[in-house]
């Protein structure tokens, strides 16, 4: 159980992170020299407006994209540097939910979580006791044979929660995960990660819904214009 | 590794199923290539046979003077046989021979059996007809003949009456098969990139598929091997139905082609060389389809 007043294990370590993009219209600065320490077991909320930078970060940790400087250590170990069969194994030991969901369109809800147990070649009877426990977590056993289109937003957003949950990652980062919810939708999302951290998940949840953030009362990043301008340990938003 | 393998089939033979429109859309483009095939196959198959059939036509007679003696045409005939790589037949026809055959021929015809009976000596001339295994090769024979002309026994040899037309035989059966050649590598070329372009948009339309998977940590066989299988049963697929069809068409059309055709049945050629053209389709359209599918995939797995 994570817990402020005990000291915890460093997890992550983001170094001098800069991420720019050359564009058309000119450079854009996406991250500027980003320093940040996340230990083992921490929930944080990393906020800020929109082109802020958060999805950004996502995107380097998973690898989607590339730091124009700086890197990031996952447990010692440099992610950026990482390729083929590290840099796989690397995104096995992370559950993502994304703005978007990034559901498997043409596979059932499933499918779509048997899919990463499947990847990492896990035999089928572990697969059907996980898949089983795990939707019951978030609640959406009853559409287990439904496909993402016929799913509601929250349904969904369900969904994109229990395949990051269900390989048992090490971290859970979670993209604007109540950006398509509803009130009573959003709180049920943010109990359930409460539940997972409680667990002993790191969860990194990126969002600029103040009161997701203020419900939390845990560890606050801001995140403006590429640049941490705020690190409060007492959840506090300051945007 | 058995079990990811199964997992491969499983995933491609879902996404064959599960997108049911677009797969129809690439079976129906590899019936293209199918196509494509199947008509190089009976270009090659019509035109050899119309080929043979006029070579088949073709030939060189000598026919020897009326006081040669048997032996001396059967030592011709000998000297001729001993050229095996351009004189495919050498028959010689006696006067009796000729003559029977004569009568044969035309035994409906009371004019000519009538104009027969009136000559008083035998008409025919012994001769040997001589066949070559193609039209290029007669030129070679007819300097080996003029060069026997010497021994004093031939009367005439019909090559230089004929030469014109053997020569353009020639000519056509070469170039026929040189257009057919390259005909064939021009079609298939183009069918190449259809195929390619189909796939490859096929591939574009499931990135956002790819780019999960590979964010979930799937290793590059594991997403692209169901792309591979899928790339199978499209060409397998395809195969099946082009076929049905098409011997469908061949059972009606077979009629009408031995019309136009010189006899040439088509429903024959098929059966003794229906095996391989099935595994010619197939192995095409199986490689086709796994290298479009493996070069269109490539682009998406390198995040």
């Amino acid at each position: 159980m994570a817990q402020d007043d005990k000291p915890l294990l460093l997890m992550i370590k983001f170094q001098n992170l800069t991420k720019i993009y050359n564009t058309q219209a000119g450079k854009i600065i996406a991250l500027s020299n980003v320093n940040l320490e996340i230990a083992k077991g921490e929930l944080i909320s990393v906020v800020g407006k929109s082109g802020a930078g958060k999805s950004t970060l996502v995107k380097i940790f998973t690898r989607e994209e590339k730091p124009t400087k700086g890197g990031i250590l996952f447990n010692d170990v440099n992610i950026c540097a990482l390729k083929g069969k590290k840099l796989q194994e690397m995104r096995r030991k992370i559950g993502v939910i994304h703005q978007d969901y990034k559901l498997l369109a043409d596979k059932n809800v499933r499918e779509n979580l048997c899919y990463v147990m499947q990847v990492v070649g896990v035999c089928d009877s572990t697969i059907d006791k996980d898949v089983q426990k795990v939707l019951e977590i978030v609640g959406i056993e009853n559409r287990i044979c439904h496909f993402p289109h016929e799913l509601s937003g929250g349904e969904k957003q369900r969904l994109a929660i229990a395949r990051a949950l269900i390989h048992r990652p090490e971290i859970i980062i979670a993209d604007e995960p109540t950006g398509n919810l509803d009130v009573y939708n959003s709180y049920e999302v943010i109990s359930l990660f409460k539940k997972i951290n409680e667990m002993g998940t790191t969860i990194l949840l990126l969002t600029h819904d103040k009161e997701v953030v203020d419900s939390l009362k845990k560890r606050v990043i801001t995140l403006d214009q590429g640049k941490v301008i705020g690190d409060d340990k007492k959840g506090r938003f300051i945007l | 590794m058995l079990t990811i393998f199964k997992r491969i089939l499983k995933f491609g033979f879902l996404g064959f199923w599960r997108n049911k429109s677009l797969s129809l859309q690439v079976i129906f483009i590899m019936g293209v290539v199918v196509f494509s095939i199947t008509s190089i196959f009976l270009f090659e198959q019509v035109g050899n046979f119309l080929i043979d059939q006029s070579e088949q036509k073709v030939d060189i007679s000598v026919y020897f003077k009326k006081d040669a003696t048997e032996e001396a045409m059967l030592n011709l005939k000998q000297d001729l046989i001993v050229f095996t790589d351009q004189v495919k037949s050498v028959d010689y026809i006696s006067k009796k021979e000729a003559n029977e055959i004569f009568i044969e021929k035309h035994k409906d015809d009371k004019f000519y059996l009538e104009a027969l009976s009136q000559v008083q000596e035998e008409p025919f001339l012994a001769s040997l007809n001589i066949k070559a295994f193609s039209p290029g090769q007669y030129a070679f024979i007819d300097e080996f003949l003029q060069s026997k002309e010497s021994e004093n026994i031939i009367e005439k040899v019909s090559y230089s009456k004929n030469k014109q037309v053997i020569d353009q035989l020639f000519y056509i059966t070469s170039n026929v098969k040189r257009a057919g050649l390259v005909g064939g590598i021009g079609i298939a070329l183009l069918v190449i990139l259809i195929t390619f372009n189909t796939i490859k948009l096929t591939i574009l339309s499931l990135r956002d598929e790819i780019t999960t998977s590979r964010l979930v940590g799937a290793s590059n066989w594991f997403i692209r091997g169901p792309f591979l299988v899928q790339s199978i049963l499209y060409a397998v697929a395809s195969v099946i139905i082009f076929d049905v069809i098409f011997v469908g068409f061949i059972i009606f059309l077979n009629a009408k082609m031995q019309t136009l055709f010189l006899d040439f049945n088509l429903v024959t050629v098929l059966k003794s060389n229906g095996l391989y053209l099935i595994l010619a389709q197939l192995v095409c359209t199986i490689l086709l389809g796994s290298i479009s599918s493996f070069l269109a995939s490539r682009r998406y797995l390198k995040m």
